[in-house]
């Protein structure tokens, strides 16, 4: 098997929830990435969904993801043998993120200036809904919080009604990809300098950065984007339409041309009349929209699609989940994988992030709790077993 | 000291200085992984095909008075997506513009492309060629769907990627049709990670001299974040749908009115002390004792009832009243900011998220940075977005090492172009 692009770093991971993706990126990357829980476990296996919709500390869905690859020691930070035993470990590592609110490792002396004096060249993100610091530290996040800062939750949704929120957790995933990214690249400015790094990473960051140009027009244009459903936000009546989801026999379209195929439509979707109005496409969307709807009706998703990608015009499926696990693309990719595991009943799962040729993804199951404490403890920091005993015996470690 | 107010006792050598990446992208999600290593401190080369800047029809603003300026070198999103990048026009189905382009390869670290899968093969520059040129070249390719598969031919865009992953499916209102996140969602995600990855295998050709070819296909990117309702199915028969701003097990959550026109915050309660703080803040402190809502079950299953009450208080004031208030009281809120309150956000302002940087033609530009700072001060953005063309002569004459003569007879019959045709 060959190695990772990552391998022969070892990264601890002390961050929950989704931040978790950061760490699962590293892994599959390669990265001996050792998630440090308390007894009580990292809080993500608590989260649903479990099989059976029974809770349990192995079997969470998130958990089954955002840790595979990783290991699992437990190490109690709120007991000094505890600390001292994390202090010994982040000596022996090139890396550490975590997502604890700020200030809570300096208070137990695990912040990054205690950190340097036993790893003066640790490379280290740390991840919070608000940032290390200013007017908002101190708030409690969250992340419909968080896309509400950012100016994201604002466009979404339909101009008649409330915002509404983005599935689940996507902008601190996306936080937690940027701290992935920096944590790579901090290692890769230690290996060329001696220098490590703290990153202070932010959820509100994460979701401004979503923004996707829109900050920067509205800083030339003046004009305050609105939310409009599915639509393309751009509003000059000569761009491009559309860019939307629209109805069909049997669940929706996602719609799109450019201006350069926008014509293709009229083709697509003859005696609509859609030429004349193609002519100003933003500016007749809405006319534009009953064309489609009625041209939509009577096909199905897949046929829909089919035939505008005939003509090179990139529609798509709006994909159920239901959908995605039976979808033949994927699985002549075989991209979803099984990852057996002693306590979890068989599931399928998103496999790797990326195919990379000289040095493929990792695919390993999400550790047990504890399961690689004795291996850590006796491989890493040399302790043997009576003394490993000795702290399993004082509960600072399971 | 904490990180965002720390020095930058680097001297000023950014990580990824001494990296060249020559970035043949389109649309987004390709300019986005050239910007963190632009950012970070390497070359980054944007290649641009002769007419590709054709279809970029977004409104321009007048030039800064007194520059004589080109509208097409003030386009803002597209000045955004190239920030502190090199620029040259080259283009590469003409059989000069090839040789041109696997001279610069040998010269380089990285290439980034985000074409649709046939273009690089049609064009001779695919993997064999660059490694022919460069044994150790690293290429990052961004295809939608992959090279493979039966959808791999597919035309597509960050928005209808979005669909296919199911964001569309989950995200929006209970009772209306698939809505989307914002603009889109997967293009920023997926530049984040081919950035890393790249950085990644950068490494790994540091330590053993190897290069390879790295496949992102954007939509498995994007399905990592939809594994929760993807294994849902699998272990429960469940198809999760859309609940609007509910969270799947907290509750109270929502995004409830406020005095103004299309005012909001957003409110999310996460534990009991929680609600027992809300509770008192929008004035009814009896709720925390109320056994009807004892329990995040209880609350959940009870949100109807609650909602009403919580849209009485905060109706009564501003969202950042509303937000300040709740947020003194220790529940999470935050008002819901357009994007003229993010420029003025205290918060973003202090962490400089929207980094100004002036561009020649259009003067003093909010460039959004990574989401990080860092100590050694190793974030922000590199400088503005080049003007077309503006690195023809470093690239022919420095990189490709063309004699004068060499370098006007390409500009001569079209192969380098100093301003955009069509």
């Amino acid at each position: 098997m060959p190695e990772g692009a990552l391998s022969g770093l070892r990264v601890l991971d002390l961050t929950e929830g989704s931040f978790d993706y950061a760490g699962r990126l590293l892994a599959g990357l390669g990265a001996d990435v050792i998630k440090v829980e308390p007894r009580t476990g990292d809080p993500v296996r608590a989260m649903p969904p479990f099989p059976g919709d029974s809770p349990h500390v192995e079997t969470s869905a998130r958990h089954l993801h955002l840790n595979a690859a990783k290991r699992s020691v437990v190490i109690d930070l709120e007991s000094e043998p505890g600390r001292d035993a994390f202090r010994r470990l982040v000596a022996e590592s090139d890396a550490l993120i975590e997502s604890f609110t700020p200030g809570y490792l300096a208070a137990r002396g695990l912040g990054y200036d205690d950190l340097i004096a036993v790893k003066p060249d640790l490379v280290m993100a740390s991840i919070t809904h608000f940032g290390q610091d200013g007017p908002y530290a101190a708030f409690q996040g969250s992340e419909i919080v968080d896309v509400a800062l950012g100016g994201y939750l604002k466009l979404t949704g339909d101009h008649d009604r409330e915002p509404v929120k983005p599935y689940d957790d996507l902008t601190t995933a996306h936080a937690a990809v940027h701290a992935a990214a920096a944590v790579v690249i901090g290692l890769f400015h230690r290996d060329a300098t001696g220098e490590g790094d703290w990153f202070d990473v932010a959820a509100i960051d994460a979701a401004v950065f979503l923004l996707g140009g829109v900050a920067q027009i509205y800083q030339f244009d003046g004009h305050i984007p609105v939310r409009h459903g599915a639509r393309l936000m751009f509003t000059a009546p000569k761009y491009p339409y559309p860019s939307t989801i629209r109805p069909c026999l049997d669940g929706y379209v996602h719609a799109h041309s450019n201006n350069r195929d926008a014509q293709r439509l009229a083709v697509l979707m003859p005696g609509l009349g859609l030429e004349e109005l193609l002519d100003t496409p933003m500016g007749n969307a809405d006319a534009i929209d009953e064309k489609m709807d009625e041209w939509l009706a009577d096909k199905s998703k897949f046929e829909a699609v089919r035939r505008a990608q005939e003509l090179r015009l990139p529609f798509t499926e709006v994909l159920t989940p239901a959908e995605i696990l039976d979808d033949p693309h994927l699985a002549a990719r075989h991209f979803l994988v099984e990852l057996p595991h002693p306590v979890a009943p068989s599931s399928s799962q998103p496999g790797a992030a990326g195919i990379l040729s000289a040095t493929p993804w990792r695919h390993q199951r999400a550790p047990l709790l504890g399961e690689h404490t004795d291996a850590v403890l006796n491989d890493v920091l040399g302790l043997d077993a009576a003394e490993i005993a000795a702290l399993r015996g004082s509960g600072v470690i399971a | 000291m904490s990180a965002a107010t720390g020095d930058a006792p680097t001297g000023g050598r950014r990580p990824l200085r001494g990296i060249r990446v020559l970035e043949l992208t389109t649309a987004v999600a390709g300019p986005i992984a050239g910007c963190v290593f632009a950012d970070m401190g390497a070359e980054v080369i944007k290649i641009e095909g002769p007419r590709a800047r054709t279809a970029a029809q977004s409104p321009t603003p007048p030039p800064v008075e007194g520059v004589p300026g080109h509208a097409y070198n003030r386009t803002p999103f597209w000045n955004e997506l190239h920030r502190g990048k090199r620029h040259v026009s080259i283009d590469l189905a003409q059989p000069a513009g090839r040789e041109l382009f696997l001279r610069l390869v040998a010269h380089s670290d990285v290439v980034l492309e985000n074409f649709s899968p046939r273009v690089l093969g049609n064009l001779g520059i695919d993997y064999p060629d660059l490694k022919a040129a460069k044994p150790d070249i690293i290429l990052t390719s961004m295809p939608a769907f992959g090279k493979t598969g039966p959808y791999a031919l597919r035309g597509s865009y960050g928005p209808g990627i979005d669909a296919m992953s199911g964001l569309s499916h989950l995200t929006g209102y209970p009772d209306r049709g698939p809505g989307k996140p914002a603009q889109f969602y997967l293009d920023q995600s997926a530049g984040l990670t081919a950035a890393l990855t790249t950085v990644a295998a950068i490494r790994h050709r540091n330590r053993t001299g190897e290069g390879q070819y790295i496949e992102l296909a954007m939509l498995e990117g994007e399905l990592q974040l939809v594994a929760p309702a993807l294994m849902d199915v699998k272990m429960n028969g469940r198809v999760q749908s859309r609940i609007g701003n509910r969270h799947a097990w907290h509750a109270p959550q929502g995004v409830y009115p406020c005095l103004g026109d299309d005012c909001w915050v957003a409110i999310a309660v996460e534990s009991d002390a929680q609600w027992r703080a809300l509770s008192a803040v929008i004035g009814h402190p009896a709720l925390a004792d109320d056994p009807r809502y004892a329990g995040e079950p209880a609350r959940h299953a009870a949100q109807d009832d609650l909602d009403p009450l919580i849209a009485t208080w905060t109706a009564r004031r501003s969202h950042l009243h509303a937000m300040h208030e709740l947020q003194a009281a220790g529940v999470p809120a935050g008002a819901v900011l357009d994007v003229a309150e993010v420029h003025a956000d205290p918060q973003l302002r202090h962490r400089e998220t929207l980094t100004w940087v002036d561009h020649p033609e259009m003067g003093r530009f909010p460039h959004t940075r990574t989401a990080w700072r860092s100590r050694r001060g190793h974030h922000g953005v590199a400088g503005p977005a080049p003007a077309f063309g503006e690195a023809t002569d470093y690239v022919a004459r420095e990189l490709a090492r063309l004699t004068a003569a060499e370098a006007a007879a390409l500009e001569a019959n079209g192969t380098v172009t100093r301003v955009p045709l069509g």
